[in-house]
């Protein structure tokens, strides 16, 4: 999990945010209350995730429990392997 | 007046829901009282007829009550996108010398740095239920530079006392609100609208929407918009009432607030509606109380378009044209003519007329191509302090669009082409210019074009071309760290290349449309 945030973290900064400051992003940050990422960004993220830790993203799995922080993303993530790995 | 049909309804409708958000409900006598406040306050504050007051809110029920209190205080006021870095508030403020500016407490900071020296601010109101005084917001930017400032909290607008005030008379002539377009030259114009631009264009568009009392829009669009506004104007005039949003970035979530809420409309540019077909639940809804659906802000795909269509077979699609300069709206097409002419923005709407132009200057005939060129009660009143600007596209009441249009035998018009170079993302339009010129402040950086590039979702994301100094070599990260830096995120290049040389025609000037092509696979990025 330690690692996947940290992927998930390194991939914001200099994707999203621009930022070399490791202190700009805590993975508990709400992306939408803290006006991180827009409509668009989340898409990069989910882009980004799918091929990066090779998992499908169904439509109905665009919420915010799963895509709106660091730790979220995290645990979906988690999950989704976890899933796919017992089929 | 907006305020004097808003305290109409809240007069005969005091309990009615105007503004839904979240769990929170604000009825119209609700922000009928919270209007009052706010003119009260600024007009305590010394603000006089004409004054501009700066509006950096999302869509909120404040938003709505700042936007018409400064109406009602005999002020213009200037929604700007809060998206916006320093240096972007900045050219704002220097343009239109704001008295005052209205803010949420999340972007404080930014317009705290953006104040100049010398600056025209008096006085700034901190959307946060605390006091000034201990509002973290606050504090954390305050300097030197901003001791001639007056600091308020929400709570000191609504604690201002009733006194004996006399509210100012306003005139249909007056300016009534200033919003910022993108610039040909890379600043941005403040287009004047009149009260009665505002009523005009809201009443026609009410008018063939056949918006009613009993209408409940979902609201994703911003208010800082043109379209935006029209939303928020034609509600209120109708009586209707506005469900806010304020993230398209979990598409499923605005579908069930949709259900949930049961909307009878929703508006949405392009992108919205790719975004829904592409990343959303859409075809698992049904929603019996959605009767229309608006498009506007490009042209959306065909392809799009049908399959909307299909998915929401109850609701009526309007595809509809408009700018700024023109308050929101010129043309629209009838959602029956929809189906046999997809790619037609339709006839002009109720109290606009539409003239095709050729270049000689003479009216272009059925089938000739010509500048959309439109006379109304809601052109524009000028650009604020662009003379000269305004000018170039009004001549004799008309507005010169600069889009290029043919006109079938029946009437019904098709875009052929924007003259303009502004790009089109999502719901924002980006002057390319703007970005150019940050770039440019890059040591290593010669010569730059940027230019839009086509993108399924987002309709266009930015891409720049660079050519570097002899000698000098830059990452496309720091370009886009750059952009960062100056620029809203959206106006940030999704894909930087670096080239020999850009394509120019004889006389110099850049081939934009030909920026597509350059440097694939060429130190590119995203």
């Amino acid at each position: 999990m330690e690692q996947i945030k940290k992927t998930l973290k390194k991939f914001i900064l200099e994707n999203i945010l621009f930022d070399d400051n490791d202190n700009a992003l805590d993975y508990d940050d709400s992306f939408l209350e803290k006006g991180i990422i827009d409509s668009t960004g989340v898409l990069e993220v989910v882009n980004f995730i799918e091929e990066e830790f090779e998992i499908s993203v169904e439509d109905e799995e665009l919420v915010p429990e799963n895509l709106d922080s660091v730790n979220n993303l995290a645990r979906f993530i988690h999950s989704k392997k976890g899933n796919t790995s017992q089929v | 007046m907006l305020f004097k049909y808003l305290s109409d309804w809240a007069d005969t409708h005091t309990d009615k829901i105007l503004v839904t958000q979240g769990s929170r409900t604000v009825t119209y006598g609700e922000v009928a009282r919270s209007v009052m406040q706010i003119a009260t306050f600024f007009l305590k504050q010394g603000v006089r007829p004409g004054d501009r007051i700066c509006i950096v809110l999302d869509n909120s029920p404040e938003y709505i009550s700042s936007y018409i209190g400064v109406h009602r205080a005999g002020g213009i006021a200037v929604a700007v996108c809060p998206q916006y870095s320093p240096f972007e508030f900045r050219k704002i403020f220097n343009d239109c010398l704001p008295s005052a500016v209205i803010v949420d407490k999340k972007y404080v900071k930014h317009v705290l740095d953006a104040v100049s020296e010398g600056t025209s601010i008096q006085a700034i109101i901190i959307m946060e239920d605390s006091d000034v005084q201990s509002s973290s917001a606050a504090r954390s930017g305050i300097t030197s530079r901003h001791s001639n400032i007056r600091f308020y909290s929400v709570r000191d607008v609504i604690n201002t006392p009733d006194c004996k005030i006399e509210y100012p008379v306003c005139n249909e002539k007056d300016v009534a609100s200033i919003i910022y377009t993108s610039g040909t030259t890379g600043e941005p114009k403040g287009v004047m609208l009149s009260n009665e631009n505002l009523m005009i264009n809201a009443r026609s568009i009410i008018e063939y929407l056949q918006l009613t009392e009993k209408d409940r829009i979902m609201g994703i669009l911003p208010f800082y918009y043109s379209y935006g506004t029209s939303l928020l104007t034609t509600h209120i005039i109708a009586g209707g009432s506005i469900v806010l949003e304020n993230s398209f970035m979990y598409p499923n979530q605005v579908l069930d607030r949709m259900f949930a809420e049961s909307v009878t409309g929703f508006a949405g540019v392009p992108s919205t509606f790719a975004i829904l077909l592409n990343r959303s639940n859409i075809r698992k809804y049904t929603f019996p109380s959605l009767r229309y659906i608006t498009q506007a802000g490009g042209a959306m795909s065909p392809l799009h378009a049908k399959e909307i269509s299909e998915i929401l077979p109850g609701a009526d699609i309007f595809i509809m044209y408009g700018q700024t300069e023109a308050t929101a709206r010129l043309t629209y097409l009838e959602p029956r003519d929809f189906h046999y002419r997809p790619w037609s923005i339709g006839k002009a709407i109720p109290g606009v007329d539409i003239e095709l132009i050729k270049e000689d200057g003479t009216i272009a005939k059925t089938g000739e191509v010509g500048e959309i060129v439109a006379r109304g009660g809601n052109i524009m009143v000028g650009y604020w302090n662009r003379p000269e600007e305004t000018d170039k596209v009004l001549k004799d009441g008309r507005l010169y669009t600069g889009d290029l249009a043919v006109r079938d035998e029946e009437g019904f018009l098709k875009i052929i082409s924007r003259r303009s170079d502004i790009i089109k993302s999502g719901a924002h339009r980006i002057n390319p210019r703007e970005i150019e010129e940050v770039i440019l402040e890059l040591p290593e950086v010669h010569e730059v074009a940027v230019a839009g590039k086509d993108d399924a979702i987002l309709g266009m994301v930015i891409k720049a071309c660079i050519v570097l100094k002899d000698g000098q070599g830059l990452d496309a990260r720091k370009v886009q760290r750059h952009c960062h830096n100056k620029l809203a995120p959206f106006k940030l290049p999704k894909e930087v290349v670096f080239v020999d040389e850009l394509p120019k025609t004889g006389t110099g000037k850049i081939r934009r449309h030909l920026i597509n092509d350059l440097g694939a696979g060429i130190g590119s990025t995203g």
